[in-house]
């Protein structure tokens, strides 16, 4: 009897189907490869019964209906195609084509649009249409992001439904009605906020477009590689779709495990800095207070000789390396390779006001997340830091997770109470309140611990051992010193030579960081632009950024995720990688084979790491210095280039007081 | 058969808005019977007994209707759909002006009967002066014990709310009207789940029109045999039939069922003198056309459906040898295109796009080939839509055009003057 309320069995175009009960039948379709057309239907976004082009021919029953909310049942015997079915459906496609303006030749979405498909799958050819077609606004610009043609609406809803039951904004809503019907934000303000990419992805037809991509391709004419992004450490799957090495779009991935489809605006639009006119693309070297352009051979040879020279003079305390949440895998393990061969053990990935990435024996997957009853939340708003991961939270919360912010460790306990599995969510940037949570929590039976960092591959960086306390897999090592340490040493004049690859510690403590920086005497720092840390530099090394080299990054929850170039790098950079490259040959470390590289990386980032927690005295590196006065907003708003830092190039930094 | 009197009871002859009237004539008492001395169990067997059937379009059997809610569920609705917007019908705002203490009564033993202790009454927007009325009759009816908490002392908790509607008539269908009264856009959910099961704040829910929570009333006053002896076999008791077009004295009318379409026309006057009779709706804007040779079929819902046609919500309207077909039909047609919520393809493209041709019929610019494009459209999207709005784009339209086609084939230009004259 069990048995039987699991599964149901039914005939689908003749072919029997065992399918778990309850599964709809454009569900049950798809397990034996019959397409039924769909429009408001989405499998995220759950049946709305609106197109009605789903129609399929029951036996038994005299209406055609709608495949979208027929559940399988026993015994049922489906035809997807039968002369009942493609008349409703033709008919359907005809009426959705009479006021359709049918400007596929100026159409973003031409060439990838379900309404070409479907009409030429199971459309009539021909109109009986003699009256004129309405006419609606085209061209309404929503927003920051978003473009929008009413006139190619086939009102799905996919959108109104994606920004209420997805990102939980509700902003989107379907106003008028009859044929007079338009999409429209509910207040008439712009539509903005962190989710807004993803309706262009969603919507079926043409109406919905992005300002970044509108009118710059054909979907043929792009060349389509699978990435990670890097923005933060989500690590959400997507294409990069180029044309003529010019990053056009990116796009998401229907990747259940990792991102669930899904893509930021930060992640999805931040691609406009690639072929921006102020990228730094030869090394400069300070000579007399001002940038002179060298070439690389020069570079390789000052920065060799800077450090050998602190090293002998000093020793290995006098020099530093700081990057790696940047960086790839294989970067962060070589920098950190190279700076222990030397005998030094200062280094450190964080540049920031993160402290720690890799949650510890704890450490949650998302899995787990998926799986919590409550979820606690610790430190700056997810919505900004880890977007994607906001919406996996969201989702538990729609499945009836419960979501706590709470003002103490002690209160979020008590909420918690009897609730199991508990996932707590922290920033990592306060040690204690990440201590105080690890200790109220101590109790529960199954709690998963997740670390939000700012950076895309903090963890790698932790992973692949660029932390002064731990080594690659968290091998604990006699401890060095850390960012704070070593800008304090700096100031000291204890330490002489530092490398910063990828990352910009002056943008957080202005002040602090610009003195110990201009105490240095020697600072190398590789870059796409021209930082507040570039800009106090001995030597700039023009880098590539990460849709320009291939390696592998560590999410915040440890999944070891690919990045592949897809852009071609302009000439004159080069990939960290390959700088470390160079260094070695300077400093005569012998570096691991290409293949031991890949093998170490691999092993060091599925080390479970154990014996610590949330807030470890261990990544303790001296006090906190003032966070800057603001926090950014990373919304994108499509406006030009803010130039300098990557991270927020082509993002409008929202200074919200504190 | 006559004109019959039981809603309409001392309507016009007495001031029934005033609780006191109302109470002198039996008013409340089987309210307080109800709650004193009945189960719900009670009501809803007295509901099933009689026969009642929904008087808002449908005609599905009441107590039925009831029946589904499910038993372990305790927080249920019972929702009053007056938003009347039924092109030809204007029953329900009549008993909402009139009888307003009649309508609450229905609504109080209604929610009784599936024992919900929150009811609400939806009422359309441009009601406003039945609004006031309505909301008078419930303030006077609190102050007087009858709503609230421990009604009669009998321990039964009950809260009715009265909301108004912005002007839609698909806040009348019942799952627009369930996502109007939360505050949400005016569309039709989509089914199952069906109001029974997930209704008003997701909680099981019935929607009932007026009349026929109206008819809770006597049902209970004079049992439910009495109204079970009236009408034809399926179609029991009374109903209050709104008569319009082409009679003398239009107005409503409360007969037995049963009583023939010959027999209506009359009692509304009859068609003015020299008049033939060409067509009557016998349903409301979404029912088809009876002809001539069905005025002596007894009005109920199954005669209606063999008919072709549909009783719905007992809107009549009658059309005589005056009547522009075509006209009438755009302005139907119109009707449904400018009301659709616009949610599903075929009721927002193929309303519009008949209304269109018909616009263009109406001007005399009709083309070879309109009347089967109409017809081929219509009765394809018929079945394919969300609601029953979209549905009802075809059923007048098809019985005048196949009717009267002639009327049609005359808007076109070079056909006009011969088949004009020939009609
Ligand atoms: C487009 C549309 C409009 C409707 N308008 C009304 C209305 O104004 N009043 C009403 O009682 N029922 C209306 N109905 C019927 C309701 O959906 C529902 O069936 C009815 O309120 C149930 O009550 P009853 O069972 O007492 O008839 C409408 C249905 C449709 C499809
Ligand atoms: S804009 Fe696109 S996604 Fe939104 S309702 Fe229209 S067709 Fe659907
Ligand atoms: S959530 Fe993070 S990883 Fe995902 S798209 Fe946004 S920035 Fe990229
Ligand atoms: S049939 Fe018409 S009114 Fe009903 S849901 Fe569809 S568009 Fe809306
Ligand atoms: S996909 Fe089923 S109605 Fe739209």
């Amino acid at each position: 009897m069990a048995d039987n309320a699991v599964n149901v069995t039914l005939t689908i175009d003749g072919v029997p189907v065992t399918v778990p009960k309850g599964t709809l039948l454009v569900e049950a379709a798809k397990t034996v490869k019959q397409e039924i057309p769909v429009y408001c239907y989405h499998p995220k976004l759950g049946p709305a019964g609106l197109c009605r082009v789903c129609l399929v021919d029951i036996e038994g029953m005299p209406k055609l209906q709608i495949a979208c909310n027929t559940p399988a049942a026993d015994g049922m015997v489906v035809h997807t195609r039968n002369d009942k079915v493609d008349a409703g459906r033709a008919m359907i496609l005809e009426l959705l084509l009479v006021n359709h303006p049918l400007d596929c030749p100026i159409c973003d979405k031409g060439g990838e649009c379900d309404l070409q498909d479907y009409a030429m799958a199971y459309g009539r050819g021909s109109s009986d249409l003699v009256d004129p077609k309405t006419r609606k606004p085209k061209g309404v610009d929503l927003g920051p992001t978003i473009v929008l043609d009413e006139e190619r609406c086939v009102v799905c809803q996919r959108c109104v439904r994606f920004d209420d039951i997805i990102a939980d904004e509700r902003q989107l809503v379907l106003k008028d009605r009859g044929v007079r019907d338009i999409i429209a934000t509910s207040t008439g303000d712009p539509y903005r906020h962190n989710f807004t990419g993803n309706v262009t992805e969603l919507c079926p037809v043409g109406a919905l477009t992005s300002k970044t991509y509108r009118f710059k391709s054909r979907p043929w004419d792009l060349q389509r590689t699978q990435t990670t992004c890097t923005q933060c450490a989500v690590g959400c799957q997507m294409f990069s779709d180029v044309r003529y090495g010019v990053p056009l779009r990116t796009m998401s991935v229907e990747h259940d495990a990792i991102s669930d489809g899904w893509l930021c605006d930060r992640g999805r639009y931040n691609i406009g800095f690639y072929d921006s006119a102020e990228r730094i693309v030869q090394p400069l070297y300070r000579r007399n207070g001002t940038f002179v352009q060298i070439g690389w051979d020069d570079a390789f040879t000052l920065w060799g000789k800077a450090l050998r020279e602190a090293l002998r003079a000093r020793g290995p305390e006098a020099v530093g390396a700081i990057g790696g949440g940047r960086l790839t895998n294989e970067e962060a393990y070589l920098l950190q390779h190279l700076t222990r061969a030397v005998g030094s053990a200062n280094l450190d990935w964080r540049a920031g006001l993160a402290r720690q990435a890799t949650p510890g024996a704890k450490g949650g997957t998302l899995a787990a997340l998926d799986r919590a009853q409550a979820i606690v939340t610790i430190g700056e708003p997810l919505r900004e830091r880890a977007p994607v991961l906001w919406l996996r939270i969201l989702k538990a919360v729609r499945r009836g997770a419960r979501l706590i912010a709470a003002a103490t460790p002690a209160e979020a306990a008590a909420q918690c109470a009897g609730l199991a599995p508990i996932a707590l969510v922290w920033d990592g940037v306060d040690p204690a309140l990440g201590a105080a949570y690890d200790g109220a929590f101590a109790g529960f039976a199954e709690v998963a611990t997740f670390i939000a960092s700012e950076q895309g591959n903090a963890r790698g960086a932790e992973a692949m051992g660029m932390l002064p306390a731990f080594g690659p897999g968290y091998a604990a090592v006699a401890p060095g010193r850390g960012t704070r340490a070593m800008l304090e040493d700096a100031r000291a004049g204890r330490l002489r030579v530092l490398s910063i690859l990828g990352a910009n510690p002056a943008a957080y403590a202005p002040n602090a960081a610009a003195e110990a920086l201009d105490a240095l005497e020697f600072t190398v720092v590789s870059e796409l632009f021209m930082t507040e840390t570039a800009a106090r530099a001995t030597l700039v090394l023009p880098a590539r950024g990460p849709l320009e080299k291939s390696g592998t990054t560590l999410n915040l929850t440890g999944d070891l995720l690919p990045l592949h170039a897809s852009l071609q790098a302009p000439e004159g950079t080069l990939a960290d990688l390959e700088m470390l490259i160079g260094l070695a040959q300077q400093l005569d470390v012998e570096l691991p084979s290409a293949e031991d590289l890949e093998r170490a990386v691999i092993a060091h980032a599925a080390k479970l790491p154990t014996g610590f927690g949330l807030g470890d005295a261990r990544f303790d590196d001296g006090p906190s210095v003032a966070p800057p006065p603001h926090v950014h907003r990373t919304i994108f708003d499509g406006a030009g280039t803010a130039a300098h830092d990557p991270r927020l190039t082509s993002l409008r930094a929202l200074e919200v007081g504190v | 058969m006559p004109v019959t009197k039981v809603l309409t009871d001392g309507i016009g002859e007495v001031d029934l808005r005033d609780l006191a009237v109302y109470r002198a004539r039996g008013g409340y008492r089987q309210w307080e019977r109800a709650v004193r001395e009945l189960q719900p169990a009670d009501v809803l067997a007295a509901a099933e007994t009689s026969g009642l059937r929904g008087r808002g379009g449908a005609g599905f059997p009441t107590g039925r209707k009831w029946s589904f809610l499910p038993t372990d569920k305790h927080v249920r609705y019972l929702v009053c759909n007056c938003d009347e917007a039924e092109p030809g019908t204007f029953k329900d705002h009549m008993l909402l002006e009139e009888a307003p203490h009649l309508v609450l009564e229905g609504i109080l033993l209604g929610a009784y009967g599936i024992a919900c202790h929150h009811a609400f009454i939806y009422i359309r927007g441009e009601f406003k002066r039945g609004y006031e009325i309505f909301v008078r009759a419930l303030e006077e009816a609190r102050q007087a014990g009858l709503v609230g908490s421990n009604v009669f002392g009998s321990g039964f908790d009950i809260e009715v709310t009265a909301h108004r509607g912005a002007g839609a008539y698909i806040c009348g269908e019942e799952t627009g009207l369930l996502n109007s009264l939360e505050g949400k856009r005016g569309e039709p959910r989509l089914k199952p789940p069906f109001p029974a099961i997930e209704g008003l704040y997701g909680a099981p829910t019935v929607v009932n029109n007026v009349e026929t929570l109206a008819y809770l009333v006597p049902i209970l006053e004079k049992g439910a045999n009495w109204f079970a002896s009236v009408g034809t076999e399926r179609s029991k008791g009374y109903k209050i039939v709104s008569v319009s077009g082409h009679v003398q004295k239009p107005g409503n009318y409360e007969i037995a069922l049963g009583t023939t379409v010959r027999e209506i026309i009359e009692i509304a006057g009859g068609l003015r003198p020299g008049r033939r009779l060409m067509a009557v709706q016998p349903g409301g804007g979404s029912s088809a056309c009876i002809f001539e040779e069905h005025l002596d079929l007894p009005y109920d819902y199954e005669s209606m459906a063999k008919a072709g046609s549909m009783l719905g919500s007992g809107a009549f309207v009658v059309f005589d040898d005056t009547t522009d077909f075509v006209a009438a039909a755009y302005n139907m047609v119109r009707f449904f295109a400018h009301e659709s919520c616009g949610q599903c393809t075929p009721c927002r493209e193929g309303g519009h796009w008949i209304e269109t041709v018909l616009a263009r019929l109406v001007r005399g610019e009709g083309i070879e080939g309109d009347d089967a494009m109409m017809l081929r459209v219509a009765g394809t999207i018929t079945g394919l839509n969300l609601c029953a709005l979209g549905d009802s784009i075809e059923p007048f339209l098809k019985s005048v055009l196949v009717r009267f086609p002639d009327a049609f084939k005359a808007r076109i230009p070079s056909a006009a003057p011969a088949s004009a004259v020939a009609s």
